[in-house]
């Protein structure tokens, strides 16, 4: 898997993850070599895009160009297949986050540019 | 391998400055050579730790060009980029040399430039240390990092803001005692609570500054430096990696790369936690200075901040952490801070702290972290 074609899912939202065909291990962004077992061997493995949420913040002093959006919140999200991501936390009021809430892919669309986020589950 | 030392020391005040940052690890250079008793022309290589400065300077090619200020040309010089680990990385890799039998006499140093650019720049351009596909276009900024590993904490270990503002306090006590220091007025718990909030549970007072500065170190073979009383010597170096995502990081509560280096360094050693007497470590966030206290053995996982909240990790207490104040108040020019570090501990285990003087201290630890935790250099000095 290409990161065009994982970012091309994702617009689509579909979270994809991938499968070591030797361990069954997966993995998030994908890698060359198995981390687990360390063969080369990959197969596509859709994930449900259901989480939740193992840490959290709420960034108030942002970058330049993410000024007019802050405050946001960014989670990393423990997916319910076993991996993590990080992505921004959409559509949840800021002081209801809390680590073990349950959360959804919704991929965040800015023109041509596809970001990770999660939504209300 | 052959034995190391370190025999000269220099830091510039930290701070902003009107200065480059190559003029700035000049300025700590020269100091380094005086000390060490030493021309410029004894140096054999240069190891320079400088992490923005294509950004705020437009400047590349960092290491020819901080040995031309200095006027030195010919030797080896090489620029290291590790996040704020940058020159103590650089350190490891000059010890490796020396100790290979390569060179006798390298110098080690770092200079950062960060004040000449506005906050929403700088933000941004530490950001470049997390990843530049998966993390920065979403937002994510060096504080939050550190806010995702303290609500990880809190959750797990009953950490609280409490705590953290515990280590911003006795921190900014310990500046006062360090004249090179940015910060040199104590701060209350209060005024750390209800200072702005950067990202949550981060407040301004938990985050260590942007700064200005220079560092330098210069590093012997054991034949050059047998003979010098002030020398102090490198009992071990080792460095190590973490996952560079966010995601793949198993338990945001820990700080992997700290808990390998560490274990190396104190097999290198040949010493445990329980010998250490005086620690300088990377305090970027408060938060960071309670999980590095964790990893590096000093108090159980979970007791970081019960450490920190009782005293015993202040100036008198178990194990002082961060005499000089620490990132949070000494400040934190980040290519140079490693070198600083290393500084710091040699002048303590020296004898020639001042006020800030760890009493008897034999034992030395310098711990500096990488950006998003993905690197942690950590080496342990001693004198004889």
């Amino acid at each position: 898997m290409t990161l065009k074609s994982f970012f091309e899912g994702a617009r689509d939202g579909r979270l994809t993850a991938v499968r070591c065909t030797a361990c069954g291990g997966l993995a998030i962004p994908p890698k060359e070599f198995c981390p687990a077992c360390g063969k080369r061997g990959w197969q596509a493995a859709p994930l449900s895009g259901s989480g939740t949420i193992a840490s959290y913040t709420v960034i108030r002093v942002a970058p330049r160009k993410f000024a007019p959006e802050a405050p946001y919140a960014l989670a990393q999200v423990r997916l319910a297949e076993g991996v993590s991501i990080l992505g921004r936390i959409v559509d949840v009021p800021l002081d209801r986050l809390a680590i073990g809430l349950a959360v959804k892919f919704h991929p965040l669309v800015r023109g041509d540019q596809t970001g990770i986020a999660f939504g209300p589950a | 391998m052959r034995r190391v030392a370190v025999i000269g020391v220099g830091v510039t005040k930290f701070g902003r400055h009107d200065r480059s940052s190559g003029e700035l690890f000049a300025e700590a250079a020269v100091e380094a050579l005086a000390d060490a008793e030493l021309e410029p022309s004894a140096i054999q290589a240069l190891y320079y730790g400088n992490v923005v400065g294509g950004e705020t300077e437009k400047q590349l090619h960092c290491g020819p060009q901080a040995a031309s200020i200095l006027g030195i040309t010919g030797v080896p010089t090489t620029r290291f980029e590790t996040a704020c680990a940058s020159s103590h990385a650089a350190f490891r890799h000059a010890v490796m040399e020396v100790g290979a039998g390569i060179s006798d006499i390298v110098m080690v140093g770092g200079g950062e430039r960060v004040l000449n650019v506005p906050t929403e720049d700088s933000t941004e351009y530490f950001a470049y240390a997390s990843d530049a596909i998966w993390e920065q276009p979403l937002g994510l900024t060096f504080p939050g990092v550190f806010a995702l590993v303290a609500r990880a904490h809190m959750h797990k270990h009953g950490t609280t803001e409490e705590q953290m503002a515990a280590v911003a306090v006795k921190n900014h006590r310990h500046g006062t005692l360090n004249p090179k220091a940015q910060f040199r007025k104590e701060i209350t718990l209060e005024q750390v609570m209800t200072s702005a909030k950067v990202a949550d549970p981060l407040k301004l007072y938990d985050c260590c500054p942007f700064s200005d500065g220079g560092a330098a170190v210069i590093l012997a073979s054991e034949d050059v430096a047998r003979s010098r009383k002030r020398a102090v010597w490198v009992l071990g170096s080792s460095a190590a990696s973490d996952w560079m995502l966010i995601g793949d990081k198993p338990d945001l509560s820990r700080v992997l790369a700290t808990e390998r280096a560490a274990a190396a360094a104190y097999r290198q050693a040949g010493l445990g936690p329980q010998d250490v007497d005086v620690v300088e470590l990377h305090d970027c966030f408060t938060i960071a200075e309670i999980v590095a206290t964790e990893g590096l053995g000093l108090f159980e996982p979970g007791m970081g901040g019960v450490a920190a909240e009782k005293g015993w990790t202040s100036l008198g207490g178990k194990v002082p952490v961060n005499p000089s104040g620490g990132l949070k108040a000494k400040g934190h020019p980040i290519g140079a801070t490693g070198a600083a570090q290393v500084a710091e501990i040699v002048t303590q285990l020296r004898g020639e702290a001042g006020p800030r003087q760890v009493g008897g201290a034999k034992t030395g630890l310098v711990h500096t972290l990488g950006g998003n935790t993905a690197t942690v250099v950590v080496s342990v000095l001693g004198r004889e």
